[in-house]
């Protein structure tokens, strides 16, 4: 080995030593700049499950879905109740003891009764059907003042057409599954028909229709039907495009969500309701310029609890707020980065 | 291969300049890209015409019927749903230019799975469904291996957010609504305006995702200036600054031709109409 080749040796080492030095930090620079511009992605898709993370409190027991899954909120805390395996619209019984809850699959619904944990105690339909179309979807069930009924929404067939697909309001036995279910509500033809059914003290029945104008312009009204059978009479002008109804537990006040002929907003409004009437007073709205959902009041009717996006939009978050008039309001963001879905209106108890 | 194209706008240079503020017209097309057709020849499901003015910052949404019965250049008389299944891009921007007397400046073509892609990239839409969208023979030809099969479908009414599957039953049902392909041209105008609300949160670090979810179910010939124009007034074409059309009854009336359900145009109302919202 000649004295060049002895002194190349260290130098070698050395240059080594500082191209690995060197790759380090480019490797380092550009991992320092992936994280970087993570910072900067948009946070559409920061979406978490609601178990893990503490709310502020509510008072009571509330009951929401996400991603299929019922969930119970109580003290700031989301607890799982049912996996996620299609569960949506929970509604409780009258005594708290019962959730009535609607569970899709592909092609269909059917009704069940839960525990409060979400043990199933009874499965009320039976929807499932060999050939595609002759499926049933049932939704929006909902209690009976009594807790002796459940009313909801069923799609019964058209046997001379099978594109018309209009649901319409059905009541049947809360506790026994064989029941024959009456019919309630007639839907306008291929509207896609009637909706969340809410039975009243009086037996009479409030809803949400749908009729579209000689200018193929749709329409939802709040209804309200004294029989089954009965056509009923609209309590919200068709121009007011009003839906998803919530009455309070004395029944003085319905809450609904009005879009006013608009397709990017959905106000969140209350107005005074006298079933002997029936009537609804003046209209105040409570939260306005946004995508209200499926409003609920809580047991004591001193909030409305309901789904909208998050500040900036994406998935719908729980909501608070005030529902009397007279008051300043101020919607308060309860929940933040989940998905709660906006079709199942929150199920509050006491 | 991404199809994303710079079409005629030459490739961009450093510092360019911005883009003009004239108003330009893009042809957008929406189309099965399911096994049932060859590849690109698929039929346009969704023909909506869209006029950008960048200084007043307002926009025209105009859906064209896809049944519309009209003389295709090249075909004879046809629904013009197949202009681009015969004659691809071009075919149906001659057909749309020929028929509507208008002049088109640019071109966006988007695939089912491209638009389920789209909206997922965006972490969802949020819509306002106006009632129930019911329809119990809504093709399954996505992600199926039976690409004639169907199943049923219910879009439940009020506010939602979307992900790009349910997103599309919503837009592409037409079975169990009184105003069959009307309503579903209404939905997907409204599925336009919600994705460009979402699109306003999109910055840069987003684009690499979008683009790779994207590659081969997007083609079109607006150019990156352009783009870019678009991109930035995004947040200005806001529910007033955004108009919409539909051609509803009368400007069509509902028969048959050649043994096909189709749509026939009432030129004589249709044309003033365009004339005045595509001068």
């Amino acid at each position: 080995m000649s004295a060049i080749e002895a002194r190349r040796g260290p130098q070698i080492a050395a240059r080594a030593s500082i191209a690995l030095i060197l790759i380090v930090a480019m490797g380092l620079f550009g991992l320092g700049v992936y994280r970087a511009a993570s910072l900067f992605k948009s946070s559409a898709t920061a979406v978490q499950r609601p178990t893990g993370t503490t709310f502020p409190a509510l008072p009571g027991t509330m009951y929401v879905v996400q991603d299929g899954a019922i969930y119970r909120f109580a003290n700031g805390s989301f607890r799982q109740v049912t996996s996620e395996s299609g569960w949506i619209q929970p509604s409780l019984s009258p005594d708290g003891s019962r959730l009535v809850v609607a569970r899709r699959s592909l092609n269909r619904s059917d009704l069940f009764v839960l525990s409060p944990l979400g043990r199933v105690l009874l499965q009320l339909t039976h929807n499932q059907s060999p050939s595609v179309e002759t499926n049933h979807w049932a939704f929006y069930p909902r209690y009976s003042p009594d807790g002796s009924a459940v009313y909801f929404s069923y799609d019964p067939k058209d046997p001379y057409n099978t594109y018309r697909v209009d649901l319409a309001i059905f009541a049947t036995g809360a506790h026994d599954a064989s029941a024959p279910a009456v019919q309630w509500s007639q839907p306008n033809e291929y509207t896609g028909g009637d909706v969340d059914p809410i039975p009243l003290r009086n037996g009479a029945l409030l809803y949400t229709k749908f009729s579209i104008d000689q200018q193929s312009v749709v329409h939802s009204q709040i209804w309200y039907a004294p029989h089954a059978g009965s056509p009923g009479i609209g309590l919200t002008k068709p121009a007011d495009d009003c839906g998803q109804p919530a009455l309070s537990n004395d029944q003085s006040m319905v809450a609904m969500v009005c879009r006013h002929g608009g397709l990017q907003s959905a106000d969140l409004e209350v107005a005074s309701f006298d079933p002997s009437v029936p009537a609804l007073g003046s209209f105040s709205v409570l939260v306005g310029g946004g995508l209200a959902a499926s409003p609920s009041f809580s047991p004591d009717g001193k909030l409305i609890a309901f789904l909208a996006p998050g500040a900036d939009g994406g998935p719908f978050q729980l909501w608070t707020v005030d529902p009397n008039p007279a008051t300043t309001h101020s919607a308060r963001q309860i929940t933040t980065h989940l998905d709660l879905d906006s079709g199942s209106a929150p199920a509050w108890a006491a | 291969m991404a199809t994303v194209n710079s079409g005629p706008v030459p490739m961009p240079v450093p510092n360019p300049l911005p883009a003009g503020t004239e108003p330009f017209t893009v042809l957008l097309l929406g189309s099965d890209d399911d096994a049932k057709f060859p590849p690109d020849r698929v039929n346009t499901q969704s023909m909506i015409l869209i006029r950008v003015d960048p200084s007043t910052k307002k926009a025209t949404m105009l859906s064209i019927p896809r049944d519309l019965w009209v003389p295709i250049p090249g075909q004879g008389m046809g629904k013009i749903s197949t202009a681009y299944q015969t004659g691809g891009a071009d075919g149906a921007l001659a057909a749309v230019e020929s028929n509507f007397k208008i002049h088109i400046d640019d071109y966006v073509w988007i695939g089912l799975a491209g638009l389920v892609r789209l909206i997922d990239q965006l972490g969802g839409v949020d819509m306002l469904i106006t009632n129930p969208v019911m329809d119990d023979l809504y093709p399954s030809d996505i992600n199926s291996n039976d690409v004639y099969g169907y199943s049923r479908v219910a879009v439940l009414p009020g506010a939602v957010h979307l992900d790009g599957v349910h997103a599309l039953e919503y837009v592409r049902s037409r079975h169990g609504d009184l105003r069959g392909d009307f309503a579903r041209s209404e939905r997907q105008q409204q599925l336009l305006i919600a994705i460009k609300a979402r699109a306003e949160h999109l910055n840069a670090a987003d684009l690499p995702g979008l683009a790779s979810a994207m590659e081969g179910e997007i083609k079109t010939t607006i150019g990156l200036a352009r783009m870019r124009l678009l991109f930035s007034l995004a947040g200005d074409f806001t529910g007033p600054n955004v108009q919409r059309v539909v051609l509803l009854p009368p400007y069509t009336s509902e028969g048959f031709a050649a043994g096909q359900s189709v749509v026939f145009p009432d030129w004589s109302q249709i044309l003033p109409v365009v004339h005045q919202s595509f001068p």
